[in-house]
């Protein structure tokens, strides 16, 4: 192997600044990789707590979705026609309504409006005709 | 031995920095081009790994079918639904099916003789479940076999009363249970399920697909509050009259929605055994009748329509007419001309098949198919009778089916045909779909208004002075018309045996909706003076369900007194009659009806 030496002068210098760099970027890149490895750890169990909550929240999720379904099941059963009509028949004495008993907005205007009882001293009540 | 150059400088192993190395000649160029090519190699993994970095944030975003992995786990964790079936629901969204979750206890009889005796194991879940039959257990736990059935759709109680008794052995599988929570209510319509969750009758067969594979609820027309007065006017009416059975229909004359539909005896669905024999035969769609005098509305709206008779004209209604071996005669005969509204009113058979004759067979089936009463009806449920009538439509025929003889069809057809009727003459198919924008049809228009609207009034006066007046209620105006016939018993007209009805709509200024009801072989009592017509029978109780179904619908009652209707001007006002009248004339050939 022939080593020649005779161009040293000028190239040391800049060798000097590649090698530094050199060096530095493996810092760096050191540097930079195991702080991702810390990063990614802690995303990591970041995620898998997170998963677990979320599969935890799931199944409350349908916990609560199938006693909701069973509640509306059994809000119909007591929803049920012919067993509030019972019920309001035997507590509150009420009965179907009759049709006589319906009336249109522009009727509710049609019923006389009464007089006050006490008409305050002094003031004027008309009396509607 | 290595020679040394005395002109050449010691280098330290430090100092050998590759780069201070200069090799020349042809050891330079194919460094150089190693070290190129190594560039090149180096620059294209570093794209390689760009591109699979790429594609790994690709796939986690859009995953490999275009769906997120993570989204599809979240879906495969969650169910939306609870249940695999659909429910079925009201016009209103009440529930009317619905699946519920339940738990099973099977056992495996080794486990259980591996730690007891049967008889032990026994005893000890009798504690629990108190109705099990105690020899029956004992034999199925020392019987063979790994898997036996013991006790279906237990309760959360009961399954958390058998897991603390701590048996080895007793295990539970989730299995899923269809209730009805209305019960017999709304039996016919919504139908029910076979044990493993198919559906065998009503809604439940009919949206089979779209409630069993699809598990998508379905919204009928149906409306709880009117279901259950229909059921229980009818329960009332057919227990007060002592009928074999009876059907009701209540529905939406301007949509064709089927609002209610109950048909007696019926049966609870939560018990399906119960619908063997006559509580599961739908009497409102698959029985067909020979339902009578209702007919006469369609024979009347035909005869003013095709401009055969005018509301002015009438018929000569002395004397029964005799043809061939029949006789036709009224009931209760006022023995005297009648005008069109007369003949409708006290429902005359002589004067109906006079006017039938004079418009002719032709454009009588013409009208009968255009109402929907010569094929079966389209509603969309399993159960659909198809519709008797002579193949052979003679003169006889044209006659007796002016009146609803020798014709059957379903209550259900009668109801639709008499929307089509009233509602200003269109006819739309019946329906126990929710109908809504979407799904809204035009209908076909099979009567010109005017002829509609003179049916409304004929049909107020029915109820006003004739046959219907016991549907004649407080607040609303209510026309219809009562229909009896002779039930046929071993091909004979039975006069005993009736099947009477009334069809009721209301309010007749602008008809909103049609309530039918019909009574199968119904017996007359004292309050009716024996009578088991449909004018005694059916029509009170049409008029409850009216009575009480209007004010849910905010029906407002009308404001103008009995006695306007008969005055000219109020859209239920008759022209008087002129007493010239028309004479219907039979044809010379006449052919004999086929019954």
């Amino acid at each position: 192997m022939t080593v020649s030496t005779t161009a040293r002068a000028g190239v040391n210098k800049t060798t000097a600044k590649r090698s530094s760099f050199l060096r530095h970027t493996t810092a760096l890149f050191l540097i930079l990789a195991g702080g991702l490895a810390v990063v990614l750890f802690s995303v990591k169990y970041q995620v898998h707590d997170l998963e677990t909550e979320h599969q935890r929240l799931v199944s409350e999720l349908d916990d609560e979705r199938r006693a909701l379904h069973v509640l509306r099941a059994e809000w119909a059963n007591l929803n049920d026609p012919i067993r509030i009509q019972a019920l309001a028949e035997h507590y509150l004495g009420m009965g179907p309504m009759r049709p006589l008993q319906v009336m249109s907005v522009s009727g509710v205007q049609d019923i006389p409006l009464r007089l006050m009882a006490e008409p305050f001293d002094g003031e004027v009540v008309n009396d509607t005709p | 031995m290595i020679r040394h150059d005395p002109n050449q400088q010691e280098i330290s192993f430090e100092a050998l920095d590759p780069k201070r190395i200069r090799i020349e000649g042809a050891r330079k160029q194919a460094l150089e081009q190693g070290q190129t090519r190594l560039l090149v190699i180096g620059v294209m993994c570093c794209l390689a790994f760009v591109v699979l970095g790429a594609r790994l944030v690709d796939l986690t975003r859009h995953g490999k079918d275009g769906v997120a992995k993570w989204h599809a786990w979240t879906a495969a964790q969650s169910k939306p639904n609870v249940v695999a079936r659909g429910e079925v629901h009201d016009r209103n969204g009440n529930i009317l099916a619905i699946t519920l979750p339940t738990q099973s206890l099977f056992i495996n009889p080794k486990e259980i003789r591996s730690a007891l005796t049967g008889a032990e194991a026994a005893d000890r879940l009798l504690t629990v479940l108190t109705d099990l039959n105690r020899k029956a257990l004992i034999k199925k736990i020392e019987g063979r076999g790994h898997f036996v059935w013991l006790a279906r759709n237990l309760t959360p109680e009961q399954v958390w009363d058998v897991n603390k008794l701590g048996l080895p052995g007793f295990k539970f599988r989730n299995e899923e249970r269809r209730v009805y929570p209305h019960g017999a209510t709304f039996a016919h319509v919504v139908g029910y399920t076979e044990v493993n969750g198919r559906g065998i009758a009503g809604a439940e067969l009919e949206f089979e697909n779209v409630l069993g594979s699809q598990g998508t609820d379905v919204d009928l027309s149906v409306d709880l509050r009117v279901q259950a007065i229909l059921h229980e006017e009818l329960i009332k009416a057919q227990e007060e009259f002592n009928a074999k059975g009876s059907a009701g229909v209540v529905m939406d004359v301007n949509t064709g929605e089927i609002l209610a539909m109950a048909s007696l005896p019926d049966y609870d669905p939560n018990i399906p055994r119960q619908s063997k024999g006559s509580p599961g035969f739908n009497r409102a769609t698959l029985g067909v009748y020979e339902m009578g005098s209702t007919f006469k509305l369609f024979t009347t709206a035909t005869a003013l329509d095709t401009g055969t008779v005018s509301l002015t004209d009438g018929y000569d209604a002395t004397d029964p007419i005799k043809i061939a071996r029949f006789t036709i005669s009224d009931y209760h005969g006022k023995k005297r001309w009648l005008s069109v509204p007369e003949i409708l009113t006290y429902s005359s058979n002589i004067g109906t098949a006079k006017m039938a004759i004079d418009m002719g067979k032709e454009k009588q089936k013409e009208y009968l198919s255009r109402f929907g009463l010569l094929k079966a009806s389209q509603v969309e449920l399993p159960e659909v009778g198809s519709p008797l009538f002579p193949s052979r439509w003679g003169d006889i025929s044209t006659m007796t089916i002016s009146y609803g003889h020798g014709i059957a069809v379903s209550p259900l057809q009668i109801a639709t045909g008499v929307s089509a009727v009233v509602n200003g003459g269109v006819m739309r198919q019946p329906t126990v779909m929710k109908v809504n924008e979407k799904n809204r049809t035009e209908g076909q228009r099979v009567l010109k208004p005017e002829t509609s609207f003179a049916m409304r009034a004929l049909m107020r006066k029915v109820v006003r002075d004739g046959t219907g007046s016991h549907a004649d209620i407080k607040g609303y105006l209510v026309g219809g018309k009562t229909g009896t016939a002779d039930k046929q018993v071993a091909g004979r007209y039975d006069k005993k045996a009736l099947v009477s009805s009334f069809v009721g709509v209301f309010p007749m200024t602008n008809p909103r909706f049609v309530v039918l009801v019909m009574l199968d072989e119904p017996q007359g009592n004292k309050a009716t003076y024996g009578y088991a017509t449909g004018g005694w029978v059916a029509s009170p109780a049409v008029g409850r369900v009216i009575e009480r179904m209007g004010p849910i619908f905010g029906i407002v009652p009308d404001a103008a007194l009995p006695e306007d209707e008969i005055k000219i001007g109020h859209p239920m006002y008759l022209p008087e009659p002129e007493k010239s009248g028309r004479t219907a004339m039979l044809q010379g050939g006449v052919t004999h009806a086929a019954y």
